[in-house]
């Protein structure tokens, strides 16, 4: 499978998939699952990671199929693992891997660098993006666009021949041109982070995009223009893996599957049903069921 | 003892005794030469002889500068790292290499062509000024205007300087184009050519002028460049002062710049410093008057096993000034080392200044070191002061936003390390400046990519 490059408008975007009536889009998210079944994109097995630092281990056997073209949701309470698992997944220094494996497009992602990772077609949101003070948020994107060209075998781009590609995504996620000169996520609003990192991923294009709380901090203006340009960005090749506390997003996103982690372990998997009981009862108790 | 090459006398010969120091041109030995004197070094003593034989002679306005440095330069002996202005600077680079005064051909060159320069401006050696006036001023100035902390080094330029390159912008008068300095060092393979170049910058009120010393060396040579750069900016005037030092990483660089504000002028200073096994920079600025406004911006950068020092000092004895320093360095190397002594002295009658002071340091390597002491001293009460230190190597974090979007470590690394160094060189003025600084420190930083 190779890794594919947004290059133009969102023309392969299933229109369905922003429909609003939420049961037919949850029967057709189910239709997609059912067509890619059979290619598995991420294969996670009984993965285990400590913090470097302190030792700890944080996550105790992590179980995670996810296929081309689906949508997952991960929830749990705060301390469960959720935001670690997707940590490891892109490499973070700070996590080592004590077992398991993982299996990205049939590669072994856990020999790969972080930059290696991104290319291979991973993307992750971050929960608090950092801010780099004297880059530019244009000088960034053309840089890590131009990274991703390179590793297609196509030739890079100068800034200017970047920028109506910039542009056209810089419209998804609602945002105005200044926002292109501003320093990478210097001064930033909560709001803007988020949106910073929905822009990126529209511009570098990803096989599987981990959205880790991308929705918390939001208005719900801001949420829906989240929500909107993911589903614009989404295709039915590419999956998304997302982490969040609430169920506004996604009702938005109408994940394929729904896990909740507990205790650095996938403890059970379900859809979107789950997270009525889990809003009824809480984890624990949904945690507890088998 | 290591100044065999231009030693006269026989250490053992020199009379340690009270002398009188004659700055004419007395030939033949002892005759009219320093007879030293109980405190004086030996080696210092040695190292005069050698300056006074290289002397031309002199354009008389710097007689009575030569006559002040004399003596100061005969009562100070070589710097050591116990005296805290050299406490984390080791000179023994300078003192063990074999030093050859020279003073022809004369260091500096103007870059800017004469023609475009409005009369009665006045740039060039002070050897070739016609004006009796001026030529007083100058001489006047030049006797009285040593900084309060001078050192061994503003006196060996003082006395061994040969002539003077003056800049003199009278009442009014703005200059649209910079005057560019350019600075070549003479060099030699077995000794250390020893160049004292001195640039006198007088701004009448009202003035405005953009002056760029440019220190560079294309070769690897050894040598030593013992500068000294003063300005008197009048009444309102405004001085913008651009130094590059990208000197050889063999070459010793040592820089005096002494800056004197009278009321309501503006000096803003850019230097980035990249050159030099040992690099010093002492920076004095004097305000003379109320309503002043400072602007100090600095980066310096050790890729190799350098030192790169400033010791600067701002004197606010009037109200209202107001003031910013922000000095950066960068220490990529585990022999590197940079040095900063930050001085704002806030005096009695200096209320309602306006100061501020940021140094920050990037270590970018094991055993890189940086010994920074920024430092405030307020007597007036009515005043805004502020000051800050950060030394810290890139952050985890920042590299790893980078890699996540698929660009590998090292540009990560150089596009950190240049974002850091961005905010000063943006400074400069001029985009040919930066654009040249900018690709200097590419490719000290990435060999590879020249």
């Amino acid at each position: 499978m190779a890794l594919s490059l947004p290059t133009q408008c969102p023309h392969t975007v299933n229109p369905l998939r922003r429909s609003p009536k939420p049961a037919l889009l949850r029967r057709l998210n189910h239709r997609v699952c059912v067509v890619s079944a059979a290619t598995p994109l991420l294969q996670v097995n009984d993965l285990k990671a400590k913090i470097v630092e302190s030792n700890v281990e944080i996550l105790h056997g992590v179980n995670l199929t996810v296929n081309q073209g689906e949508v997952h949701a991960i929830m749990g309470k705060n301390g469960s693992g959720k935001s670690t698992f997707a940590k490891v997944l892109v490499g973070h220094p700070d996590y080592e891997v004590t077992g398991g494996s993982v299996v990205f497009k049939g590669e072994n992602l856990l020999e790969m660098e972080p930059e290696e990772r991104s290319l291979a077609g991973l993307f992750m949101s971050f929960q608090s993006p950092v801010e780099i003070p004297g880059v530019s948020n244009d000088e960034f994107l053309v840089m890590a666009y131009n990274a991703r060209r390179k590793k297609l075998g196509l030739p890079e781009l100068g800034p200017l021949e970047c920028f109506s590609y910039l542009m056209e995504k810089l419209q998804l996620v609602n945002m105005k041109p200044d926002f292109l000169n501003r320093n990478v996520n210097e001064g930033f609003s909560g709001g803007e982070r988020k949106r910073n990192e929905i822009l990126q991923l529209a511009v570098l294009g990803a096989d599987l995009a981990i959205l880790d709380e991308i929705d918390s901090g939001l208005d719900v203006d801001a949420l829906r223009d989240v929500a909107n340009a993911v589903n614009q960005i989404l295709t039915p090749e590419n999956s998304l893996l997302m982490i969040t506390h609430y169920r506004r997003i996604l009702d938005l996103l109408n994940p394929t599957h729904v896990h909740v982690m507990d205790k650095g372990k996938i403890a059970r998997t379900g859809d979107l049903s789950m997270v009525e009981a889990i809003e009824a009862e809480g984890y624990e108790t949904v945690s507890s069921l088998t | 003892m290591s100044l065999s090459g231009t030693a006269l006398w026989p250490l053992g010969l020199c009379p340690l005794i009270p002398c009188s120091w004659s700055y004419g041109r007395g030939r033949g030995r002892g005759r009219g030469r320093c007879r030293g004197s109980a405190s004086s070094d030996p080696y210092v003593l040695e190292l005069a002889e050698s300056l006074e034989d290289s002397l031309p002679s002199s354009p008389s306005p710097l007689r009575n500068l030569r006559m002040a440095s004399s003596e100061a330069l005969l009562s100070t002996p070589w710097p050591s790292r116990r005296e805290e202005p050299f406490r984390f600077t080791d000179l023994s680079f300078i003192r063990n290499s074999r030093i050859h005064p020279v003073s022809h051909p004369y260091p500096v060159t103007l870059l800017t062509p004469l023609s475009d320069l409005p009369h009665p401006l006045y740039v060039g050696p002070l050897s070739a000024l016609s004006s009796p006036s001026l030529i007083h001023q100058v001489s006047q100035f030049l006797s009285s205007s040593a900084p309060h902390h001078a050192d061994l080094f503003w006196s060996i330029n003082g006395f061994a300087a040969p002539d003077l390159t003056l800049v003199y912008v009278p009442q009014g008068t703005h200059l649209d184009n910079p005057i560019h300095l350019a600075y070549h060092p003479s060099h030699a393979s077995d000794t250390m050519h020893l160049s004292n170049p001195r640039v006198l910058v007088i701004l009448e009120k009202g003035a405005r002028l953009h002056i760029i010393e440019d220190f560079s060396a294309n070769h690897n040579h050894s040598y030593w460049t013992n500068a000294a750069f003063e300005a008197l900016i009048g009444e309102a005037a405004h001085l913008t002062h651009s130094y590059i030092q990208s000197q050889s990483l063999s070459a010793a660089h040592i820089k005096w710049t002494s800056v004197r504000q009278e009321s309501s002028s503006t000096y803003q200073l850019t230097e980035v410093s990249t050159g030099a096994k040992l690099g010093r920079h002492n920076l004095h600025i004097q305000q003379l008057g109320p309503d002043t406004v400072t602007d100090l911006s600095t980066l310096h950068l050790s890729v190799g096993d350098q030192t790169q020092d400033l010791h600067s000092t701002l004197v606010l004895d009037h109200p209202r000034g107001y003031s910013r320093q922000l000095h950066k360095c960068i220490v990529a190397h585990s022999q590197g080392q940079a040095v900063f002594d930050g001085n704002i002295q806030v005096n009695r009658y200096a209320q309602q200044t306006d100061a501020g002071q940021l140094t920050r340091s990037l270590l970018l390597q094991p055993r890189a070191t940086v010994n920074v002491k920024p430092n405030l001293q307020i007597v007036a009460h009515d005043v805004k002061c502020s000051h800050g230190a950060a030394i810290s190597d890139l952050e985890e974090n920042q590299l790893l936003y980078f890699q996540a979007r698929g660009i590998d470590k090292n540009t990560a690394r150089r596009l950190l390390i240049f974002a850091f160094g961005g905010e000063v060189i943006d400074k400069f003025p001029c985009s040919s400046i930066r654009d040249t600084v900018r690709t200097q420190i590419t490719n000290l930083l990435d060999p590879s990519s020249v």
